[in-house]
């Protein structure tokens, strides 16, 4: 006997000792790619990768508010000073202007590369004449002084064309040499993190240094103490998002552990049987991980919360074998007893999870694993390990008042049968007319992002003219060069839309591919033909024809200037936007051009189509990933069914009794659906972490429906399996309960869910199934 | 893009004013003029314009109205040789050319050097001296009846472009606006207070 019991406590140690080494060098992941299919649609892996590591996931927006304009001017420019060195920070922008004469050099010194004006009609007498007339208009106006100092070596225009188009562009306004909101009550800054937008540690390393920065700015400025800064952007959302989790989970489940615990203490009087009570769920947590790391080669942040939600089950696999244990009973007696049912409940929950295991989604399928191994390591826990750990002599003497009335109570329940069966009824045809609108699979209802954040990202983007993140065009391409000559042709037809209303505007690669530079330098006239068509231009206007002495010998240079590529541009501020639309990746190259004031999708998407041998795609991020959540819980939802067919024939197999069978699966399907009857009526609308909630209602019913299905050897051996049950569901209700206050819909989603479930499953229970005991 | 607008706005705007205020004859300088002009809460006028510039063999001339709202609204419309508007409103500048169809808007502010030169105007029809002297060194000469006013630019920059701003009027009302700019063309705008 005592080798057996340190042979099982020996074998439980190695197992956990593995399963923590195993966990140890696990991979982690947190993307968003658990919920994607296995075989994603091209679009659907854009964005994904959008989501996780595009230029727009980078972008955190600053704004400095709360004191007078020219003090949050100097707050801005030291804060940009300080953080242009920040290790965290690819880049800084506040407007300070300290750069532009660098861009104002490379787009006069390569006018004639950078031009899409430039073609060889642009040098003929006509236009050139067109364009001496346009210079004439200009030197009438307050642009004189400019249009002077260009014109004689740059005739045909070429720097006003880029210019105005430069004009066209958002921009915030100006104030005090800095970026400011519309009505100046705000300094804005632009910023790029090093980190990509899923590295949360790396986003919320870059948030404290903005904060540091301008913590250090207002300590210098005296006038500055009652500015405050405030930042949003992708990154800045999943690090506070990640916080309120954190923050919620840490202190309802602080909260949640001192009831529960505190509960059990009063019923088991002994610390130590309160710790053993935790062994089955935490040995079922390292297995779950450790078989999914195994499994999969890597584990999602997901399956990990998700997945330690679904054991919860295993909680209670300690307080039945605790409290059931009769007095001058041993464990082992009444293992004996309960072992079949408990095993039962087992099978049930591992057979309902086990359809998630073959889901197209990894995330599904993971999580599918990860409840599969933790219950089994749950359960062979309380089964084999726990009884060696007990002090010997352990009982649990419950209150026999509380025992007499909780019997009462339920000897009394199968009366409200009939009310419960109506009601049921009533909620299934009430769910049926609602069913087009019980689900809602946008990512903002599952997102913990506050309203008030929204509304401040909302705010600060069009303060900055920041394109908005919904659409946006995205093409890849073996190389550069081909990526860069796609969005060339793709540019005019875009300009066309803009011009039929279908947008506001959109953002190009400000380089041109080589393809375009050699054919505009091409295009540059010879030193006879340019003089001859400049004399017959220049006939009859008021210019002075030596004024255009240098004009010859600067196209002659220009044909032979070398061409430009992404190096010539890196220091100013068109090389920080190519670097931000022209992406590596995968050993191609991403184009993303952002597109602003979308109106009519639809059309625009036609409109690309119409462009010949381009695979620009148009990508909708919210209809995207709406569709994925939709074809993720459509197949979670599948899954579930599956695995409920599989729980009833896993029953009809070993109860052997069609009625037995029904009354036992009644209770649980009437429970589900009074769930979700409430949690509509109630005003929610259903996400994937609703259907998770209710996975673990089935689960952990299913217990209560077994023991009370259970059949019992004694009036007390009954109390003590309603008392222990009774237990149960109080801790679950506890845990879960407090979850529902939480701020976080996932949280509170599953929190609530789970609650209500229980404790309706373990009412449903006592009232449907008849009790046949000795 | 800056530099664009840093190099804009060589063309002078102006006003007249129609208001009855007198000035005390006793002690005349820059706050009694200052004090005088900004009496003067609207006015309008034509203008007649030329600008003497080294690219062109002929002077350009052009003409049109002015208008002017205390404390910051300026309008100068250009009618002759072709529809131009430039509108100066709360610091906000806009220039459209119709026949051209072109609009463009700038904040002032963010163009030290435009700021400038709009403010050697505004801030003198407005009779705003502290921002006048805020870009400009202010000399005066001359009397009540008839003064003259010299503008030299403080700012570096603005000195590169413009050497020096000279506006001459008769009591409270501007009548010649001449600039000079540092490569020698220069510009002469004469204000007549007709209403159009």
């Amino acid at each position: 006997m005592n080798q057996r019991r340190y042979l099982a406590v020996i074998v439980w140690l190695v197992f956990v000792a593995a399963s923590v080494l195993v966990i140890s060098r696990s991979q982690f992941t947190a993307d968003m790619s658990a919920f994607m299919p296995r075989d994603p649609t091209p679009t659907q892996k854009i964005m994904v990768e959008q989501l996780r590591d595009s230029v727009v996931s980078r972008l955190i927006l600053i704004g400095v508010e709360g004191a007078p304009a020219p003090v949050l001017a100097q707050v801005s420019k030291n804060m940009t000073a300080k953080l242009r060195t920040a290790p965290e920070l690819a880049a800084v922008n506040n407007g300070e202007q300290a750069g532009m004469e660098k861009d104002f050099d490379l787009l006069w010194r390569n006018r004639y590369l950078l031009s899409d004006a430039v073609t060889p009609q642009r040098f003929s007498a006509a236009e050139l004449r067109d364009s001496l007339n346009n210079y004439l208009d200009l030197l009438s106006t307050p642009m004189s002084g400019m249009a002077q100092r260009v014109l004689p070596t740059d005739p045909s225009g070429e720097l006003i064309h880029m210019l105005d188009q430069l004009q066209g562009q958002a921009h915030p306004r100006v104030q005090d040499d800095v970026w400011f909101s519309g009505d100046g009550s705000r300094a804005m800054l632009l910023a790029h993190t090093k980190g990509s937008g899923n590295d949360i540690d790396a986003q919320e390393r870059a948030m404290l240094a903005i904060r540091g920065a301008f913590d250090d700015a207002r300590k210098q400025i005296p006038e500055a103490s009652s500015a405050q800064v405030r930042m949003t952007g992708p990154g800045v959302f999943s690090v506070q998002s990640r916080a309120s989790i954190r923050d919620d989970a840490w202190k309802l489940s602080l909260i949640a552990t001192l009831l529960v615990a505190s509960m059990l203490m009063m019923l088991y009087r002994s610390p130590r049987v309160l710790a053993l009570g935790l062994f089955p769920v935490a040995t079922g947590a390292l297995a779950g991980i450790a078989a999914v790391s195994v499994g999969f080669g890597s584990v999602h942040g997901i399956t990990l919360g998700f997945g330690v939600t679904l054991i919860g089950e295993g909680v209670d696999y300690a307080i039945y074998l605790f409290t059931q244990i009769e007095q001058n009973g041993t464990p082992q007696s009444t293992l004996k007893r309960i072992w079949p049912t408990l095993r039962l409940g087992v099978l049930l929950s591992i057979c309902g999870f086990s359809a998630m295991l073959f889901s197209g989604f990894t995330g599904l399928a993971q999580l599918g694993l990860f409840s599969i191994a933790g219950l089994i390591g749950a359960v062979s826990t309380t089964r084999w390990v726990l009884p060696h750990l007990l002090p010997q002599g352990f009982s649990v003497h419950a209150s026999t008042r509380l025992s007499s009335a909780l019997m009462a109570l339920v000897r009394r329940a199968p009366r409200a049968r009939n009310v419960l069966l109506a009601a049921a009824a009533v909620a299934v045809v009430f769910i049926a007319l609602k069913r087009d609108s019980l689900w809602n699979d946008s990512l903002s209802s599952m997102s913990p992002i506050a309203k008030e954040s929204l509304a401040l990202d909302e705010q600060l983007r069009r303060d900055m003219g920041a394109p908005d993140v919904r659409y946006m065009l995205v093409l890849n391409a073996g190389d550069g060069e081909s990526a860069l000559q796609q969005s060339e042709e793709l540019v005019p037809v875009m300009r066309d839309l803009v011009a039929r209303g279908m947008l506001e505007g959109f953002d190009a690669p400000p380089l041109p591919s080589r393809k375009a530079q050699l054919a505009r330098q091409a295009a540059l006239p010879g030193e006879v033909e340019l003089r001859r068509n400049m004399s017959e231009a220049l006939r009859g206007m008021p210019f002075r024809s030596a004024t255009f002495a240098p004009f010859a010998n600067e196209i002659a240079t220009a044909k032979q200037q070398t061409l430009l590529d992404r190096a010539a541009l890196q220091g100013t501020a068109l090389g920080l936007k190519l670097d931000s639309f022209l992406v590596p990746r995968d050993g191609g190259w991403t184009v993303m051009m952002p597109l602003r004031g979308v109106k009519d999708a639809q059309g625009i998407a036609q409109g690309i189509r119409h462009v010949s041998e381009t695979s620009f795609v148009l990508l909708d991020m919210k209809r995207e990933s709406e569709q994925m959540f939709r074809d993720y819980r459509h197949e979670a939802s599948k899954n579930a069914l599956l695995g409920a067919l599989a729980i009833v024939a896993l029953l009809f197999i070993s109860l052997r009794s069609v009625r037995r069978v029904l009354e036992v699966s009644l209770p649980l399907a009437a429970a589900v659906v009074a769930v979700t009857a409430w949690l509509v009526i109630s005003g929610h609308t259903l996400s994937i972490f609703h259907l998770i909630g209710l996975l673990l209602v089935v689960a952990v019913g299913s217990n209560y429906a077994l023991f009370f299905d259970h059949r019992c050897t004694s009036a007390q051996d009954r109390e003590r399996t309603v008392a222990s049950l009774l237990f149960a569901n109080a801790s679950t209700v506890l845990g879960f309960g407090l979850l529902s206050f939480s701020q976080s819909p996932v949280l509170s989603a599953i929190g609530s869910t789970v609650a209500v479930g229980a404790v309706l499953s373990l009412i449903f229970s006592a009232i449907l199934i008849v009790r046949n005991d000795e | 893009m800056r530099s664009l607008f840093m190099l804009l706005c060589l063309i002078p705007v102006f006003v007249h004013a129609e208001a009855e205020s007198s000035v005390a004859a006793t002690e005349w300088g820059l706050p009694q003029l200052m004090q005088s002009l900004a009496q003067v809460q609207s006015s309008q006028g034509r203008f007649v314009e030329r600008k003497h510039l080294a690219v062109l063999d002929v002077p350009l001339a052009s003409s049109g109205t002015l208008s002017f709202r205390a404390p910051g609204h300026l309008e100068k419309r250009t009618l002759e040789p072709r529809d131009e508007s430039l509108v100066l409103d709360q610091g906000v500048l806009t220039i459209e050319n119709r026949t051209r169809n072109i609009k463009r808007t700038l904040v002032v502010q963010q163009y030290p050097a435009v700021w400038a030169f709009v403010e050697s105007i505004r801030s003198t029809l407005a009779g705003d001296l502290p921002m006048l002297e805020r870009f400009y060194k202010v000399e005066l000469k001359g009397n009540a009846a008839k003064w003259r006013l010299k503008l030299l630019p403080l700012e570096q920059r603005t000195r590169g472009m413009v050497k020096e701003i000279v506006i001459s009027g008769r009591s409270d009302r501007v009548t010649v606006i001449e600039m000079l700019e540092a490569n020698g063309d220069r510009a002469t705008m004469t204000v007549t207070g007709e209403t159009p």
